[in-house]
């Protein structure tokens, strides 16, 4: 029974190997280990909070559950967009933090394999605004895809860090 | 592994219902603490209480909590058999709540994964003792077994015969072979099995299941047992475990022999219980008094335990049920108030001219249930304060007996219902002013009392009410009461005060408040109980955590009473759900005193670009909630908003709103820990649609409105 069990996990876990849910922002296409994502829902009416950093939208209900939601554009110092009826939410659960994060257009899911992945290039001195989030490249047929780091895409003491690289770019 | 499990159930099983048990048999005695005795019921209840932790902690193998609850078993099972006269009460008292502490310890230490390793023994004794002593022997006995059979009051294990005609009598004897493990196991094993078909039973040694050196005894003499049943040799025979047993010897006897062997063993009644049994039984045979220590099991009373409970009409059925499991309730029942909503308000009913007659109808009936199901939900969070006040009881009983202290406590309003989290919270705020009125509160002296034409015996009222939303927990004593110049110089001394003020610069109320800051103790000598000067900040604090205060009123030489004034609940509140822009904010409706509507004129704008806003004659701080919060869409002119006047804690705060929507009792939940604290929220909710409102915090907004 238990080595059922566990079968079934590993299985489960397998298939969720190396398939990223895929999107795009602006012009850049970012994936999303498909294992951090527990759903995927329509633009909702989103209540703000105040005084909460800007790129947290405010709070949604999911099913009697309030959450928290991000724009992934404000989130990467762009413009913000206007939200369509492509705009979607993915619902992603890091950690038993449940955070939903504001997409433009939903791409597909897509198997990576680890070859295809490599490091983020740093280039001393400037440091890429997003490479923060981003652990890896991942070159695929149509694009090259950023694959982000939910965890540090929500995570706030990486914002502060953030907001010193943005001053001293400004200065 | 599936063994383990099974442990484990029975453990928390075994937790919970002896903790229950536990606090019962506190409340029986706290109840019957002034009396004279203990009468029947509560002697009776007593005795099944400890019956039961006995069984359980013996299944689970808690020796300690075994041999300490037997104990008392047996002085209770004295008590109710025997009827002693001048039974010293208070002492009586007394060691049923050591063997209930004792037993609490070892559960505690069980609850925190720990090893119950508490001493049972010197309890033992000590109950051994006073066993003995009612009943009138000067000798002082052991517990060792070996002596039962010479004990003038033998101890066996019996039960109780139900003589009929045709009933057969037999004498058995097992020997076990030499090497047998715990053969006292097995002799019980075998009489568990026989109590099936036994009319009556009774064996020696007695002691098979608590003591383990019995097991020698067994192996030495064999294991003696008269048994009474309708059933043939053989099926005893096979009844018997006989898988260790070198040899069993069952010999069919007369009735008048079984009689005799019994009287042989020290039972009394037992040549009664022939004679009986030749001319139908009848019912005195119940009131056969066996000696204390007897396992007494009888059939055909199976549903005793049941009578006793319903002896008491006021003790509730109750099960308990994870709390996870009612949040969760909680939050389907609000989606289905919310999917309910989104039904009877679908857009596709608008169409014109559809007759709705017959949905209205089932409409109206579905919305009368749901409100309904809301309801119970929300009452079945809500507990009453009688266990709260019990641990009161006995807290009064303790300090008062160790202080010398002759007090008597009133308790009022006990059913009165609380959130259940905020229950958990008050009790020990409550325990440090219970405490503290016994300890600091009632004189020492009673000649001090009389003195002032007050009873001798102190008096302390702890009160329980529900008013306006709020619970009103008073812990209200007839002492000393509060000396204010006392209570400001020990303030002065501990640097309390700032150096400059005198006495006059503080209202009374002010001066009360001094006790409950940090580090004051009025009292000289730090007691076991109080005198640390920690007990009161830290009751404040603990009350401020759930939304409550503490308000001290005295009177001196008449008494003091402290208050708890708390929030009926924390999940749910009766708000006035606002709109400033496009937000929606929930307002508590307890903190609201007004809304009122003026023009430009009333407002007054300092240089520095605070407002005040002047409504009749009186001045109050001004927020606007739209600037404060960077709201668009909103209305900044104050005559086309509204005011609310905000009260918390005497201070008021002027706030202005766009307009009022509706009110209605909102479920509390917390904004997502994820996003950062924002000062003056503080939570948010659901609204009827399925929007999201956010609660104002009024304290946190005031704090924020005077930093500004």
């Amino acid at each position: 029974m238990a080595e059922e069990l566990k079968e079934e996990e590993l299985l489960e876990e397998d298939t969720q190997k190396g398939k990223y849910m895929t999107f795009q922002t602006g012009k850049e296409c970012f994936g999303i280990s498909i294992s951090y994502v527990s759903e995927i829902i329509a633009m909702q009416p989103i209540t703000p909070i105040p005084e909460a950093e800007n790129y947290i939208k405010g709070l949604i209900n999911l099913r009697g559950k309030i959450i928290p939601v991000i724009d992934v554009r404000t989130r990467f110092l762009m413009e913000p967009a206007e939200y369509t009826d492509r705009t979607c939410i993915i619902v992603i659960d890091v950690k038993s933090t449940v955070v939903g994060l504001i997409v433009e257009k939903l791409a597909e899911v897509d198997t990576i394999k680890d070859d295809d992945i490599i490091p983020p290039p740093t280039i001393s001195g400037r440091e890429n605004e997003h490479s923060k989030y981003v652990y890896g490249l991942a070159r695929t047929e149509s694009c090259v895809k950023l694959l982000l780091d939910p965890e540090k895409l929500i995570h706030q003491d990486d914002f502060k860090m953030f907001e010193n690289v943005q001053e001293e770019e400004e200065s | 592994m599936a063994e383990e499990f099974n442990t484990d159930s029975m453990l928390s099983v075994f937790l919970y219902e002896s903790d229950q048990l536990l606090e019962k048999l506190e409340g029986i005695i706290l109840e019957k603490q002034d009396a004279d005795c203990f009468d029947d019921t509560d002697i009776n209840e007593i005795f099944r209480i400890m019956h039961t932790i006995k069984g359980s902690s013996g299944v689970l193998m808690y020796e300690n909590i075994t041999k300490a609850s037997h104990k008392l078993e047996d002085v209770f099972y004295y008590l109710r058999e025997s009827h002693p006269e001048d039974v010293p009460h208070l002492e009586l008292v007394d060691k049923v709540l050591a063997v209930s502490d004792f037993i609490t310890g070892e559960l505690d230490k069980i609850k925190n994964g720990e090893a119950s390793d508490g001493d049972e023994s010197e309890l033992v004794e000590d109950l051994d003792e006073f066993l003995s002593s009612i009943k009138g022997e000067i000798k002082k006995q052991g517990i060792r077994l070996p002596q039962a059979n010479k004990h003038e009051e033998p101890t066996q294990f019996y039960i109780a015969p139900v003589a009929e005609d045709d009933s057969h009598f037999y004498k058995i004897i097992i020997h076990y072979k030499n090497d047998t493990q715990m053969s006292n196991i097995r002799a019980y094993s075998a009489t568990y099995a026989l109590k099936g078909v036994a009319e009556d039973l009774l064996y020696t040694p007695e002691d098979i299941l608590s003591n383990e050196a019995s097991g020698d005894v067994i192996l030495a003499e064999g294991f003696y047992m008269l048994l009474q049943t309708k059933s043939t040799k053989e099926d005893v025979i096979n009844l018997v475990d006989n898988s260790e047993a070198e040899q069993i010897d069952i010999d069919e006897i007369t009735a008048e022999e079984f009689g005799k062997r019994l009287a042989e063993l020290g039972r009394e009644d037992a040549q009664a219980v022939i004679d009986l049994g030749e001319k139908k039984a009848a019912e005195p045979e119940k009131k056969a008094a066996p000696a204390p220590g007897d396992y007494v099991v009888k059939a055909k009373e199976a549903g005793k335990g049941k009578t006793l409970a319903k002896n008491q009409p006021k003790q509730q059925t109750i099960i308990s049920v994870n709390i996870e499991k009612m949040d969760a309730l909680m939050d389907l029942i609000g989606e289905l108030v919310i999917a309910e909503a989104t039904v009877l308000q679908n857009p596709d009913l608008k169409v014109p001219g559809l007759d709705l007659t017959n949905f209205q109808k089932a409409a109206a009936q579905l919305a009368k249930n749901t409100t309904e199901l809301q309801e119970v939900i929300m009452s079945m969070r809500m507990m009453p304060l009688t266990n709260t006040f019990q641990k009161m009881r006995r807290i009064v009983f303790d300090v008062s007996r160790k202080l010398g202290k002759d007090i008597e406590l009133e308790v009022i309003g006990e059913n009165t219902e609380v959130d259940k989290n905020i229950i958990e919270h008050i009790s020990d705020p409550l325990m440090h002013l219970v405490r503290n009125s016994v300890d600091h509160g009632i004189e020492e002296n009673p000649a001090d009392r009389t003195k002032l034409g007050k009873s001798p015996k102190g008096k302390i009222i702890l009160e329980a009410k529900n008013e306006g939303g709020k619970v009103y927990v008073s812990v209200k004593d007839d002492g000393k009461g509060l000396n204010k110049e006392k209570l400001f110089n020990k303030a002065y001394e501990n640097g309390l005060v700032d150096g400059s003020k005198t006495i006059n610069d503080f209202t009374e109320k002010e001066i009360f408040r001094f006790i409950t800051l940090p580090g004051f103790s009025t009292k000289e000598q730090v007691t076991e109980y109080s005198g640390r000067g920690v007990g009161m900040d830290v009751v404040v604090k603990n009350i401020q955590e759930i939304g409550g205060r503490l308000d001290v009123d005295s009177v001196e030489g008449e008494g003091s009473e402290m208050t708890l004034i708390i929030p009926l609940t924390l999940a749910i509140i009766n708000g006035i759900v606002v709109k400033v822009g496009n937000s929606s904010f929930v307002i508590e409706t307890a903190s609201i005193k007004e809304f009122v509507r003026v023009g430009e004129d009333a407002l007054i704008q300092e240089p520095g670009g605070e407002e005040y806003l002047v409504l009749r004659g009186e001045c109050y701080p001004f927020i606007r909630l739209n600037e404060r919060y960077h709201l668009p869409d909103s209305r900044s002119k104050i005559d086309e908003g509204v005011v609310v006047v905000l009260e918390h804690e005497g201070e008021q705060i002027c706030v202005l709103i766009d307009s009022l929507l509706q009110e209605q009792e909102i479920v509390v939940k917390p904004i997502p820990p994820y996003v950062k604290k924002v000062k003056g929220l503080s939570g948010c909710t659901q609204l009827g649609d399925g929007s999201i409102a956010l609660i104002l915090d009024i304290a946190g907004l005031m704090l924020d409105g005077e930093r500004r």
